[in-house]
């Protein structure tokens, strides 16, 4: 009764003691969460083709031109109010011959921000198919028209052909551009499926950059595909963008990394570490994702090694394959089995390879989770609670019942 | 499972103040017995957890039964479960990502059905998977249904499905079964046509699940369910003192990081984990319970003859 009662006064003490720890620390994460989510709005531009090629009718019986204008209409007429929208031509004002000219071709049409619909539809209107193709250079000005935002940034790029200034290379400036630490993903629309060159040409920017191509068969899709995305856009606000670091060549001088998700990039043969402090009685997760931005070989890997301080291996987690994809993803777990608090080394690396004329820098995006958790109960028994299941154990317990009753009732005769 | 036992401490000193001090002593042993039958039964913290989670989300499924968006990644996968499908309107091409929740002791079967591009815009045979990825992104087998297809020029359709093993528990840290948590399925046109690329198409996706019985119950939980953080992570600058110091800290953040953040998957509706019953005990106590006839019917046996 007296551990009874002690009982009774420390168990409301331990109750409050625990709430007061976990509830201001529950306060301030939530703060801290929705301060972040609210933030950065998510920011659409807009990039529209009006090159001369655009006043050819084959969309609808009408020209691409006024089908990318009724398409624009609805989008602007849908667009969420948390989306700062904005819109980007390329050849619209240069009808000459010069290349140098032709080339340099781009002009932000309505600026990246919460959007005036009569405005932005009246300034849609006045564009008419005029010049030349500058994917590419006008790539660069859609990052520009985004400004120092940190949010999501999404480039829609809808044109009917390719790129028809040769440098810089649209797709290898989309990769550059993606690797520049912008969170940037570029979506490229095709107006003219039929043409195997601009097919190549726009999956490879969206490749690069972790977008979608559509091949556009009419009207009704493009205006579709166009709501799609900037609906999806306004979807994924609440989704963090993760940390940029950059993991290190070896364990010693690693980031040390706490609970979240990261990114980097590592290119092909490259090994990156990175370091997490492990508690006793905790568990630590992480997981990574590579994904396959430009063309490589067909067959691929993934392999993520959790070290100690000495280099020995803790725990591995490992995965391969072959065909499309667009990552190859791999995790690992490792229940802390020291008493004292140790740090980890995680090391990544991939057998990505891709034939000599593939640009090698920037490398491969990484993206790495690490999380930590509490320990698991480890079992003492394979089955639960050690308990027994099935025909053999029950006949083997009454053989022995049976054995023990004849035992005891020999006994009692002889004694 | 005692769900409310662990409230027990709040409500208490209401009506205690309200009767004499000699029925307040009365009650107290009764109520210290409950106290430790709470503290000792090992289910019952999780158990109030649980039935907090549960309800708020029960609260946003009976809002929202309309099929759930595709992501294109991880991290934007839409959420789906046994009773909120999946769809999208997509093009070939295009990676589609659901999320679903899964708890010990299931067998989940995802299904997939694709209403390919219009026969006439494509080029030839294309082949598509679904692939299934746990809480840690690690790829898991299908042990039964057809994960990939290959669609000829004129199929319209195509039926994809895949069977994950029976979900444990519980598992060593170098195995790759499948354990309760998160879940990804991944629809990709593994090999396409160039000429294919962009092309739209639809998809449906659906997730059910049956309970594996008996048989499947083993020993041993996880910390946490496989539901990993997708907040962003920040550099860990030196000062590692303090986040060392205290374990319900450590708990609890993990914890509202998981609810603060949407992306994540609701529990499923049996819970992360199974109770503490089994069919197991049946057998147990039912061989038990033989046992002792037997040796009942034994010793009278033997003792007749003498």
């Amino acid at each position: 009764m007296i551990i009874g009662r002690r009982f009774a006064t420390a168990l409301p003490a331990a109750f409050v003691a625990v709430l007061t720890c976990t509830f201001p620390a529950y306060a301030d994460e939530h703060a801290g969460a929705s301060g972040e989510t609210e933030a950065p709005p998510p920011q659409v531009n807009l990039v529209l083709d009006v090159s001369g090629s655009m006043r050819e009718k084959d969309i609808d019986g009408g020209t691409r031109m006024a089908a990318a204008q009724q398409a624009f209409n609805e989008v602007i007429d849908a667009v969420p109010e948390e989306v700062h929208l904005g819109i980007r031509t390329l050849g619209a004002d240069y009808p000459g011959d010069d290349i140098a000219k032709g080339c340099v071709d781009s002009a932000q049409l309505y600026p990246v921000g919460p959007v005036d619909r009569t405005e932005a539809k009246t300034a849609v209107a006045t564009l008419r198919p005029t010049g030349w193709t500058p994917i590419g250079y006008a790539l660069r000005g859609a990052v520009e028209d985004f400004g120092d935002h940190e949010g999501t940034r999404r480039i829609v790029l809808i044109t009917d052909g390719e790129d028809s200034c040769g440098e810089p290379d649209p797709c290898d400036v989309a990769r550059e551009l993606a690797a520049s630490g912008t969170h940037l993903t570029v979506d490229t629309l095709g107006l003219t499926p039929a043409d195997d060159k601009v097919r190549e040409q726009l999956s490879c920017i969206a490749e690069a950059t972790g977008g979608t191509y559509t091949a556009v068969q009419d009207t009704g899709q493009l205006t579709e595909r166009l709501k799609q995305i900037v609906d999806q856009t306004a979807d994924n606000v609440v989704i963090e963008n993760p940390t940029i670091i950059e993991g290190s060549g070896d364990c010693a001088d690693a980031p040390l990394l706490t609970a979240g998700v990261y990114h980097d990039r590592e290119e092909f043969g490259e090994h990156r570490f990175y370091r997490v402090q492990l508690a006793p009685g905790r568990e630590l997760r992480a997981s990574v994702s590579v994904a396959a931005d430009r063309a490589v070989d067909p067959d691929y890997g993934v392999l993520l090694r959790a070290l100690d301080d000495t280099g020995r291996e803790l725990a591995r987690g490992s995965e391969a394959g072959h065909g499309r994809t667009d990552v190859i993803s791999t995790g690992l777990r490792y229940p802390a089995t020291e008493d004292a608090e140790a740090t980890v080394c995680l090391e990544v690396s991939t057998s990505f390879s891709a034939p000599e004329s593939v640009q090698r820098a920037p490398g491969l995006p990484v993206e790495l989770t690490v999380d930590l958790a509490a320990a698991p109960d480890a079992p003492s028994d394979v089955a639960a609670h050690g308990l027994a299941r099935g025909w053999v154990p029950l006949v083997l317990l009454t053989v022995t019942g049976l054995l023990a009753g004849l035992l005891w009732g020999a006994l009692r005769r002889i004694f | 499972m005692p769900t409310p036992l662990p409230l027990l401490p709040f409500p208490a000193p209401g009506p205690a103040t309200t009767t004499t001090a000699r029925r307040h002593r009365r009650r107290r042993p009764a109520l210290l017995a409950l106290l430790t039958a709470a503290l000792l039964l090992p289910g019952a913290a999780p158990a109030l957890a649980d039935s907090h989670e549960e309800d708020s989300g029960s609260a946003t499924d009976t809002t929202d039964t309309t099929p759930a968006a595709a992501g294109t990644d991880f991290r934007s996968a839409g959420v789906i479960g046994e009773d909120r499908t999946g769809s999208a309107v997509a093009v070939s091409g295009d990676y589609l990502y659901w999320t679903f929740p899964a708890g010990a002791g299931r067998q989940i079967t995802a299904e997939v059905s694709v209403t390919l591009p219009d026969p006439a815009l494509r080029g030839g045979a294309a082949t598509w998977q679904v692939d299934l990825y746990d809480g840690l992104r690690r790829r898991q087998p299908c042990v039964g249904g057809e994960p990939a297809a290959t669609a000829d020029p004129s199929a319209a359709t195509l039926e994809l499905s895949c069977t994950l093993p029976v979900i444990r528990p519980w598992a060593d840290s170098w195995e790759n079964d499948p354990l309760p948590g998160a879940y990804y399925l991944r629809l990709t046109a593994t090999e396409l046509p160039e000429e294919e690329l962009g092309l739209p198409f639809e998809a449906e996706a659906a997730v059910s699940s049956r309970a594996a019985g008996g048989s499947a119950d083993i020993g041993g939980r996880l910390g946490a369910p496989l539901v990993l953080t997708s907040r962003a992570g920040s550099l860990d600058t030196g000062s590692t003192d303090e986040s060392s110091g205290s374990e319900e800290n450590n708990g609890a953040e993990d914890e509202q990081g998981e609810e603060a953040v949407p992306a994540t998957v609701p529990e499923p509706e049996d819970g992360w984990f199974a109770g503490w019953w089994t069919d197991r005990w049946a057998w147990t106590a039912a061989g038990g319970l033989l046992a002792a006839a037997a040796a009942i019917a034994g010793f009278r046996l033997v003792r007749r003859r003498s």
